[in-house]
C-alpha cells in the first residue's frame, strides 16, 4: 500500500451556507469563544433582481510546502507523513510567526492556553478511521475527506471529474483543501477596519 | 458590481507594536554599535568620542529589545524552546543565537575598550560589526519571509531595516554625543566638528532610505492586487498620515532640508533633525509593522 496523503474537498455547488461545519468543528475540538478553526465566509452579491448569495467555507488547508512548518522556530508546526500539518502544543511558544506567515489567515492563538491552533482535518478522528467532525455533519454533504493517493477514493474521482480551484496558488503553498465552484468574488471580498 | 461581506470572523493581530518597538530599538543598537566602530574597529580618530558612548547604548539597547518580545509572545517562560528545538530555516531561530551572540560580544568589546586594550577591542569591534547588521537584518528576514503580506514580503525589506537603523543610530549618537559633552562633562565644550560630520553622514542616508521607500512603494503601485491594496493603504488610507507625513516628510525630508541647507546650519538644527528622524523612524516601523498586516487576508 501506497503511502497516504490526506486531502479535502469542499463542493460550493451543495454548500447551503448553514454553518453546521463551523458548530461540529467547534464542539469536536472544544475550540474557545471568539476563534475559529473551520467558519463560512458569506457574500451577497449583485443588485435586484440579480442577485446571488456566495459561500466560502474556510480550514487550513494543510498545503503540501507549508511556509508556517519553514518559519516556526520551534519545530511545534509539523507536516506528518500523511501530509497533515499538526501544531505540537508542548513545543510552540506563541511567537504568531506561523500566523504572520500564513496566508490563509486559518491560525488563532487560543485565549487560555496562549498557543497557536488552527484545523488539523481532526486528525484524532482519521487516525482511529472516522473522519473529521465538519465532514460527518455536513448536511448537504459538501465536503469530501480522503486519500488523495488512492485513485479509487471518493475524492480523487471527484477531483479528476471536476474543475476545482485552491485558495491563492500565487502562494506557492500547493493547498490540499479543493473547492469545486469556487466564487473569486466571496475570495476577495475584505472588510476593511475603520480606525480613523 | 456589489459585493457585500455578509459573515467573516476576525482575524486576530499577528505582530502589532510591541514588535515596531524591538525593531525600533534593535535598529538604534546596531546603528549606534556600527558607529562606535568606526573609530576602534576602522581607526578613524575623528570619530573616537563615540566609541565608548555606542558600545555603552548598543549593549543595553539590545538587553532591553527581547523584553518586547518576551511579552509579545504566548508562552514568556518557554522560549529555550529556541535552542533546545532548532529549526534553521525560521529567521526566528537565527534570532535567537543572534541575540544571545551580539549583546556578549558587544559587553566583551566594550570591556576591553575600557580597559584600554586597543588590539582585542579592535578584534571583537571588527566581529561585532556582521553580528550588529545580522541581528537587525534578520528582523527585515522575519517580515521577508513571512509571504502572506505584500508589504513584506520583498527582497528590499532587509536591506531597508538596515538602512533606517543606521538613520536612527546615527541620529541618536548626535543627539547622546551632545548631551554627554553639553551636561556631563567638566568644560561643557559640544565637539562641533564631529557633530557636522555626523549630519552629513546622516544626509547621505537619509537620501539613500528615500530611494529604498521610493522604489518600494513604486513597485508596489504596480504589482499584484494584494500589492495594490497595500500601497493605497500607505498613500490614501488609514496609513497615509503615518507614512506619507510623519515617517517621510516629518522623518526624513524636513531634517535632510535642515541639514544640508547652509542657511539652517546649525548645532541646534541639528539637534533638532536628530529627534525628527528618530521619531520618523519609530513610525517606519510602526507603518511597516501594523500596516502591513492591516488588511485582512481572506
Amino acid at each position: 500500500m501506497s503511502k497516504k496523503r490526506y486531502g479535502f474537498l469542499i463542493d460550493l455547488r451543495r454548500c447551503i451556507g448553514c454553518h453546521t461545519c463551523s458548530i461540529a468543528c467547534k464542539s469536536e475540538n472544544n475550540v474557545p469563544l471568539g476563534v475559529w478553526k473551520s467558519w463560512v465566509k458569506q457574500i451577497a452579491k449583485g443588485e435586484y433582481p440579480n442577485t446571488s448569495l456566495s459561500f466560502l467555507p474556510l480550514l487550513c488547508n494543510n498545503c503540501e510546502d507549508p511556509i508556517c512548518v519553514t518559519v516556526c522556530p520551534t519545530f511545534a508546526s509539523q507536516k506528518r507523513e500523511d501530509g497533515v500539518v499538526i501544531i505540537d502544543p508542548h513545543y510552540c511558544i506563541g511567537c504568531r510567526y506561523c500566523m504572520a506567515a500564513c496566508p490563509y489567515g486559518v491560525r488563532f492563538i487560543n485565549p487560555h492556553l496562549k498557543i497557536c491552533q488552527k484545523c488539523d482535518w481532526c486528525i484524532h478522528r482519521v487516525e482511529k478511521g472516522v473522519p473529521p467532525a465538519c465532514v460527518d455533519a455536513c448536511p448537504a454533504s459538501a465536503r469530501i475527506f480522503g486519500d488523495l493517493n488512492d485513485k479509487e477514493s471518493e475524492i480523487s474521482k471527484m477531483i479528476a471529474t471536476n474543475n476545482v480551484s485552491v485558495l491563492k496558488p500565487i502562494m506557492g503553498t500547493e493547498p490540499k483543501t479543493f473547492y469545486i465552484d469556487l466564487d473569486l468574488n466571496a475570495v476577495d471580498a475584505k472588510e476593511i477596519k475603520e480606525e480613523h | 458590481m456589489d459585493v457585500d461581506l455578509l459573515y467573516n470572523i476576525h482575524l486576530e493581530e499577528t505582530f502589532g507594536i510591541y514588535i515596531a518597538i524591538y525593531f525600533y530599538l534593535t535598529g538604534l543598537s546596531a546603528g549606534s554599535f556600527i558607529m562606535s566602530t568606526l573609530a576602534y574597529g576602522f581607526g578613524l580618530l575623528q570619530f573616537k568620542p563615540l566609541g565608548k558612548l555606542g558600545v555603552v547604548i548598543a549593549t543595553i539597547l539590545l538587553v532591553a529589545a527581547p523584553m518586547f518580545l518576551l511579552i509579545h509572545v504566548g508562552r514568556p517562560f518557554k522560549p529555550w524552546h529556541l535552542f533546545a528545538y532548532i529549526n534553521f530555516t525560521s529567521p526566528i531561530s537565527w534570532g535567537s543565537f543572534l541575540l544571545t551572540l551580539y549583546p556578549i560580544n558587544s559587553i566583551i568589546y566594550g570591556y576591553f575598550m575600557f580597559k584600554g586594550n586597543m588590539k582585542l577591542t579592535k578584534i571583537f569591534g571588527l566581529i561585532g560589526i556582521p553580528l550588529a547588521v545580522a541581528v537587525h537584518g534578520y528582523t527585515g528576514f522575519i517580515l521577508a519571509i513571512a509571504k502572506a503580506r505584500a508589504l513584506w514580503n520583498t527582497a528590499l525589506m532587509p536591506i531597508l531595516f538596515l538602512v533606517s537603523a543606521m538613520v536612527s543610530g546615527i541620529a541618536m549618537m548626535i543627539l547622546v554625543s551632545y548631551i554627554r559633552d553639553r551636561f556631563f562633562t567638566k568644560d561643557k565644550v559640544v565637539n562641533t566638528s564631529l557633530l557636522y560630520t555626523l549630519g552629513t553622514i546622516l544626509a547621505g542616508i537619509i537620501v539613500f532610505d528615500l530611494f529604498l521607500v521610493l522604489s518600494d512603494v513604486l513597485v508596489l503601485l504596480t504589482a499584484h492586487s494584494e500589492a495594490k491594496e497595500v500601497a493605497d493603504l500607505l498613500l490614501y488610507h488609514n496609513f497615509s498620515p503615518y507614512f506619507i507625513f510623519i515617517e517621510n516628510l516629518f522623518g526624513k525630508i524636513i531634517p535632510l532640508i535642515i541639514i544640508v541647507t547652509p542657511r539652517f546650519r546649525s548645532i541646534r538644527g541639528l539637534l533638532i533633525a536628530s529627534i525628527m528622524v528618530m521619531i520618523g523612524i519609530f513610525f517606519m516601523r510602526y507603518v511597516v509593522v501594523l500596516g502591513g498586516e492591516h488588511i485582512p487576508l481572506i
